[in-house]
């Protein structure tokens, strides 16, 4: 489903190597987790992904599409939350709903269903007739991952998911993506957290310094390493 | 004071990007950028010069009728209405509209520091307005007059001083103003119809004053005598409307003798002392204003009010869509209200009505054109909705507008053709505003005609679409992104002025032409042409946007 070959970015004139030589495939069906430290490259990746930054070398194919060169094919298969919520303080909840359900080309009949659902289901329906800049950050996200959902995305990939959400509705999402998942869907998502990565994630890749030191099933990665025991010991060990 | 020079050194950096300018011309990438765009502000110089120029003959007009104060009164007051009216602009989203408030206001410093600092900078943004305009009027008077050394020592102390009066003004009027508007869900849009409305009062009132005291002193039987016995005569009727701007030009006009230090030690001292005044006010009045702004954006959707999913929901093209956002987004922020819908109904108003008070002069002179040539209104009209185009800055500010929520745009699908359209779109509806304040200001002063109307109208708006579209493509090319305040995005936005410039060439290209055309082809056919040239030029730029976009939606970081 999502294919990266070979792709690179640096900074300052190539001083700064933010992501080297990445090659993933995260197949039609899966759940991908994608760990690392701060600064090793996680987001930079992300965002070659879905076409906000241009890697310097190496290509990035979505549904055999490549991304940057048939971009809006490659961007109506996918949806993307970034790590802060930054949307239109200005508008409307429902607003900016129904902005992002235009830009998709989603009838009236399956946005009414599909926000009605995850509205209730992260339970901020009441404040849809507000202006965005009166919600708090969780509010936000919660706002930005039902825009994300309305459109049923292929490939949905979410940098930091989890931040800023209360218990029941991480809950709640993890169980989304289950069942997107369950519906034949793929799910790329970068955390720090350890214990959602490790029970929830089909497979794991884990960067360091803008390298892939790992990638595999739990399973797999327990294999490779030597403090077995938890997710936690092989991700120091491989980081350090 | 150390708290004051702190702050006032943070926000200097922060509102005029000192450290990310200097970042910027490091990383040699940029670097090239800074320099184009410091040529392309020279070549708005041209068409300041013919201002000069023309500044030149009225020195002379006023010199031969021996009132030669009479042209440093023009400038000051020029100067400082400029400032007293961008003040009233700056002062609201300065004081009560940044970001950075949510910060200063928790920490253990008085509201005159926080005020005495961002004064400070607004002084700085005030010289850029004040200094075009008030230097010509200093250098012609002293050049020509050939003044000597205490002349050029008082301008300086003047010009130096020249916006502390008018902003301390504007300051204590939007202070108060803030107070006493702090109350309700749609307390932005109260308090920016109330400052249009103030605007256009105020300038009805200028040109009141004005006109009753030029018609009280042609009056008199003996003005002409009057005229030639005091050189100062007209500036100590005319004066009287705004005083500080009277003492200015008697202290330059007198500087040989001691009425000219007194009246400049009266212009500096009532600056001193209404700044000081301004400080003690702010400490009971800046907070008022303030806390119920914070409050209103940090509250967590206390008022909120259920609303049906089915009745709130319906599908829209994508390029009606992007319009209707940026629409919202126009109407909701104060700044962009106040600067581009409010502009483009003010403007209009303010031209129809200094045609009104200005006395029946001219009034006669344009029903006589009306009757003989009523084509030309239509022509004027057209030309004053296109240029009109440029100034609401909708274009030129579309995608800094975006800021930090351009990823949005980004990562939708959505065709280079409906962002294209649809923020046309948002800049042709506000255009209709303009074009309606236009209509109504003008049939209170002539009889319109239908076919008058219908051509303003289209024309009108077919002209401010590649007028928007000059705006889209410098904006592209360099959108400003990283702004803190929305002013930083629209007043603050270089794109802005370099728009107004490749517009002013533009419309000046076309105004030229039509100039020559008329008397040698048939005046229907003017308009014929016209249109082509719009319609011709939209498609164009339509060309240039689209490859335009797609690149920078590209490399954009």
């Amino acid at each position: 489903m999502l294919q990266l070959n070979s792709i690179s970015k640096s900074y300052n004139k190539g001083a700064i190597k933010a992501v080297d030589n990445i090659s993933l495939d995260i197949r039609s069906g899966e759940i991908f987790g994608f760990l690392g430290p701060n600064g090793a490259g996680k987001t930079t990746t992300i965002k070659m992904i879905v076409g906000l930054l241009k890697p310097d070398s190496g290509d990035i194919t979505i549904g055999g599409v490549n991304v940057w060169e048939e971009p809006l094919k490659a961007k109506s298969m996918i949806s993307y939350v970034p790590d802060s919520p930054e949307i239109y303080d200005r508008l409307k909840g429902i607003g900016y709903l129904n902005f992002i359900a235009d830009m998709y080309g989603i009838s009236k009949d399956k946005r009414e269903e599909k926000i009605e659902y995850y509205l209730d289901m992260f339970d901020i329906k009441d404040a849809m007739g507000d202006i965005i800049g009166s919600y708090s950050r969780g509010m936000k996200q919660k706002l930005v991952l039902t825009g994300a959902l309305i459109n049923e995305p292929e490939l949905f990939i979410l940098d930091e998911p989890m931040v800023g959400l209360d218990p029941k509705s991480s809950f709640n999402l993890k169980e989304t993506m289950r069942q997107m998942r369950d519906g034949g869907k793929t799910i790329f998502f970068s955390t720090h957290i350890l214990e959602v990565a490790e029970k929830f994630c089909d497979r794991i890749a884990i960067i360091n310094e803008g390298k892939i030191v790992t990638v595999g099933t739990m399973d797999e990665l327990r294999s490779h390493a030597k403090e077995r025991e938890t997710l936690e010991n092989i991700f120091l060990e491989l980081t350090e | 004071m150390e708290k004051i020079i702190s702050l006032t050194k943070t926000d200097f950096n922060v509102t005029f990007g000192l450290s990310s300018m200097a970042y910027n011309f490091k990383n040699k990438k940029n670097r090239w950028q800074i320099i184009v765009f410091g040529l392309a502000m020279l070549s708005i110089l041209p068409s300041y010069f013919l201002l000069v120029k023309s500044l030149d003959a009225i020195y002379d007009i006023y010199s031969q009728i021996g009132q030669r104060p009479m042209f440093l009164l023009s400038g000051f007051l020029m100067a400082q209405i400029t400032v007293f009216v961008f003040g009233i602009l700056y002062v609201m989203s300065k004081y009560y509209f940044s970001n950075d408030l949510v910060q200063l206001v928790p920490l253990p410093i008085k509201p005159s520091h926080i005020l005495g600092s961002k004064f400070a900078t607004l002084m700085i943004s005030e010289y850029l307005t004040s200094l075009p305009v008030i230097l010509p009027f200093i250098f012609i008077y002293g050049i020509k007059g050939g003044e000597g050394i205490i002349y050029w020592i008082y301008s300086l102390l003047l010009v130096a001083t020249l916006p502390v009066i008018p902003l301390v003004l504007s300051s204590i009027l939007v202070m108060f103003f803030m107070k006493y508007t702090n109350i309700g869900r749609k307390k932005d849009l109260i308090r920016t119809l109330s400052a249009v409305l103030f605007v256009v009062l105020l300038v009805y009132v200028q040109f009141k004053i004005n006109s009753m005291a030029q018609k009280a002193l042609l009056q008199g039987d003996d003005f002409l005598a009057n005229l030639v016995r005091d050189s100062n005569l007209l500036v100590k009727n005319l004066g009287l409307g705004f005083p500080p701007s009277m003492w200015a030009s008697l202290s330059l006009s007198n500087y040989l003798n001691m009425t000219g230090l007194l009246y400049l030690l009266i212009f500096v001292g009532v600056g001193i002392l209404s700044f000081m005044a301004m400080m003690l006010l702010s400490e009971g009045l800046f907070f008022d204003g303030l806390i119920g702004n914070i409050e209103g954006s940090a509250s967590k959707g206390k008022t909120r009010r259920r609303l049906s999913i089915r009745d709130s929901t319906r599908q829209t093209k994508p390029y009606l869509a992007l319009a209707k956002k940026e629409i919202i987004m126009l109407f909701k922020t104060p700044i962009y209200l106040f600067n581009s819908i409010g502009g483009v109904i003010i403007v209009p108003i303010i031209m129809v009505m200094s045609a009104v008070s200005g006395g029946g002069g001219d009034m006669d002179s344009i029903a006589r054109l009306l009757e003989t040539k009523p084509e030309f209104v239509a022509l004027a009209g057209i030309g004053f909705i296109t240029v009109m185009g440029m100034l609401n800055s909708v274009g030129a500010t579309t995608f800094s507008r975006e800021g930090k929520n351009l990823w949005i745009q980004r990562v939708l699908p959505i065709k280079t053709r409906d962002q294209i359209i649809g923020r046309i779109l948002s800049s042709v509806a506000i255009q209709v505003l303009g074009l309606a304040a236009l209509l109504v200001a003008l049939a209170f002063v002539m009889k319109l005609e239908i076919s008058m109307i219908v051509l303003i109208v289209v024309l009108g708006l077919l002209g401010s679409v590649p007028m928007t579209q000059l705006g889209m493509v410098v904006d592209i090319i360099r959108p400003l992104l990283t702004w803190t305040n929305p002013q930083q995005a629209m007043k603050q936005n270089l794109n802005v002025l370099f728009g107004m410039g490749l517009g002013i060439l533009y419309a000046g290209g076309i105004g030229l032409l039509i100039f020559n055309l008329i008397g040698r082809i048939d005046i229907s056919f003017v308009f014929v042409v016209l249109a082509g040239i719009f319609v011709v030029s939209t498609i164009v730029l339509y060309y240039v946007l689209e490859k335009l976009i797609v690149k920078q939606f590209e490399v954009l970081e």
